[in-house]
């Protein structure tokens, strides 16, 4: 188990299902939780390399923490915006919002 | 000590703004008067301290953060980009009264991001202000008034960024681990070596991939109509101008870290340009909406300035820069026409800008002028900016790519000649009345046309700034 690989799988698993997740929830609540996965994979990544490879043990973690807090803020900002889409359209699903047409 | 705190002034600026913004917010009563006011004063002194600084030189925060001369000429343009999207402001019927305070603040806590990311030079810092002014813009979006298409831009806007920011983090993670440093001053001398490596050049992509999301490259610009359609007017000035600029020199400083000798990554780049702009161009000519036409030529332009940085020499930078120089100067001519004539704060159809000539000589001059700017055609700042992106890849021989640019500027064309066709030939349903325009207006579409015109005819200062910037990379 004390293999960077075995970290690398990890968090390249994490990270397919995060993108996975967004393309196919419907729901925004969903697709925020998948984000947050794509973010948790590149965090054991961040950790992985740090423990077996980097000179300096500490900037992996460092980095982990700083991901950790903005993803919190990230998080602050789409819930509060989904808010403001669920009382415009009384839904948060994603199908809902089909008046702009990338 | 005191010398290390003089170069970190425009940021210290900016933040000082945003601390009266702040303070501007708390108070009860709404009065957007003081609030414009107060903006443009400021917004103004923050272009005089950014040029002040523009020689600096040195770094901060323990190596994280270099200020030099390709940063300072960024933070110039940034500066004027904002200023000139708060003298947009007059009229701010976008928005509602009591959150005027909170746009101004948004907007200059995004300048302030901005500023930050193009003077970082490690890995984590360049996140965190990545992250900042994508925050600002998110919030931006819906503060638009009673539309109902706000909130779905700014949702789809924040699912797409927060994406593009996981993606760029993940990537960020592989080239830590490859080059096992941070700063990119080590990973511009270990990279190169590594660059073969799948790791390190997947690693990178992921990378770019964060940054294209903010220029609206291909595939990461489907956001880009949306957002420009369904937020107000001039926060809509302010992504296409001053977030383009920031994201420009960003995707320099980090494509000149891998040195120059990676075709994987010359051959990607080279993709991503052509798909671009053919799909910018050839979509941009179904729309009827100004903005979303602006977007689709914002995406295609994306391509453009793709051209000069993936000739990854000194001249290819330096042209890239004054690219993207010209595109703000030109497209925010265009967003000061789409702001006076749509005052309402609506959003503006290409349709009724049919008898703009009558209605106001001056803005349908200034809105000719900046189309034909980006469309290419001489004498305007877009055709020296274009030749010069053209001809740094010429250097590099990558022909095929240039004739393909060639045909997309000329397909370019047709859309934009509809824009001038609906401003000079087309006569409105029902007589308009005249549309007032300021003076300040007038002297800011006159210096705006006039940069246009004469740095067309003469680029020499220009071009030789932007060069001694692209020499700091080298």
């Amino acid at each position: 188990m004390n293999s960077l690989y075995t970290y690398l799988f990890l968090a390249a698993l994490l990270f397919s299902l995060g993108i996975f997740g967004v393309f196919q929830r419907r729901s925004l609540i969903g697709m925020l939780i998948a984000i947050e996965l794509m973010l948790t994979g590149a965090s054991i990544n961040f950790m992985a390399f740090n423990r077996f490879l980097a000179p300096d043990p500490i900037v992996g973690q460092i980095y982990t923490l700083f991901i950790m807090g903005i993803a919190a803020a990230e998080a602050a900002i789409a819930l509060s915006i989904i808010v403001a889409v669920f009382r415009r359209l009384r839904s948060i699903n994603i199908e809902r919002a089909q008046e702009l047409r990338g | 000590m005191m010398n290390l705190w003089t170069l970190f002034v425009p940021e210290l600026y900016c933040l000082l703004m945003a601390v009266v913004f702040f303070g501007l917010a708390l108070s009860a009563r709404p009065n957007p008067r003081r609030d414009y006011f107060v903006a443009l004063f400021m917004a103004g002194v923050g272009v005089v301290v950014a040029l002040a600084c523009v020689r600096l030189e040195g770094t901060l925060f323990f190596e994280a953060y270099r200020v030099d001369l390709f940063s300072q000429v960024f933070k110039v343009m940034l500066a004027m980009g904002f200023f000139l999207v708060v003298c947009l402001c007059t009229e701010l019927n976008g928005i509602e009264e009591r959150h005027h305070p909170e746009f101004y603040l948004f907007l200059t806590t995004c300048t302030l991001a901005m500023m930050m990311l193009v003077s970082s030079v490690e890995l984590l810092t360049i996140y965190v202000a990545l992250e900042l002014s994508s925050y600002s813009l998110y919030i931006l979006v819906p503060l638009r008034r009673g539309h109902g298409v706000d909130v779905e831009a700014g949702i789809k806007y924040l699912m797409v960024g927060a994406c593009a920011s996981a993606v760029m983090l993940f990537g960020l993670s592989y080239v830590f681990g490859v080059t096992h440093t941070t700063y990119v001053v080590e990973i511009i001398q270990v990279l190169p070596g590594v660059i073969g490596t799948p790791a390190a050049i997947v690693g990178l992509l992921l990378v770019l991939c964060g940054f294209f999301f903010k220029l609206a490259v291909f595939p990461f610009h489907f956001w880009a109509p949306d957002v420009y359609q369904g937020a107000a007017n001039q926060v809509t000035a302010y992504i296409a101008t001053a977030s383009k600029v920031a994201a420009v020199g960003i995707i320099i400083r980090m494509v000149a870290l891998s040195g120059g000798n990676s075709k994987y990554l010359v051959d990607m780049l080279v993709t991503l340009s052509i798909a671009s702009m053919t799909l910018g161009n050839l979509v941009a000519i179904v729309q009827k909406d100004m903005k979303r036409l602006l977007a689709y030529s914002s995406i295609s332009h994306a391509g453009y300035v793709l051209i000069g940085i993936l000739s990854m020499s000194a001249i290819g930078y330096a042209s890239a820069i004054f690219y993207a120089l010209a595109y703000l100067v030109m497209n925010l001519c265009c967003f000061l026409v789409v702001v006076k004539v749509a005052h309402d704060g609506s959003d503006l159809k290409i349709a009724q800008l049919a008898g703009l000539h009558r209605r106001s000589p001056l803005l349908a001059m200034a809105l000719m002028l900046a189309v034909f700017g980006l469309a290419g055609i001489p004498p305007t700042i877009g055709f020296t900016g274009k030749f010069l992106v053209f001809a740094a890849a010429m250097e590099k021989g990558y022909i095929t790519l240039v004739i393909i640019a060639m045909i997309n500027a000329t397909i370019s064309l047709y859309y934009y000649i509809l824009v001038v066709k609906a401003a000079y030939l087309m006569e409105p349903d029902e007589e308009l009345p005249r549309l007032p325009v300021s003076i300040p207006t007038k002297v800011l579409t006159v210096a705006l046309v006039t940069v246009m015109v004469v740095f067309g005819v003469f680029p020499h200062h220009l071009l030789e700034v932007a060069r001694a910037a692209a020499r700091m990379l080298m």
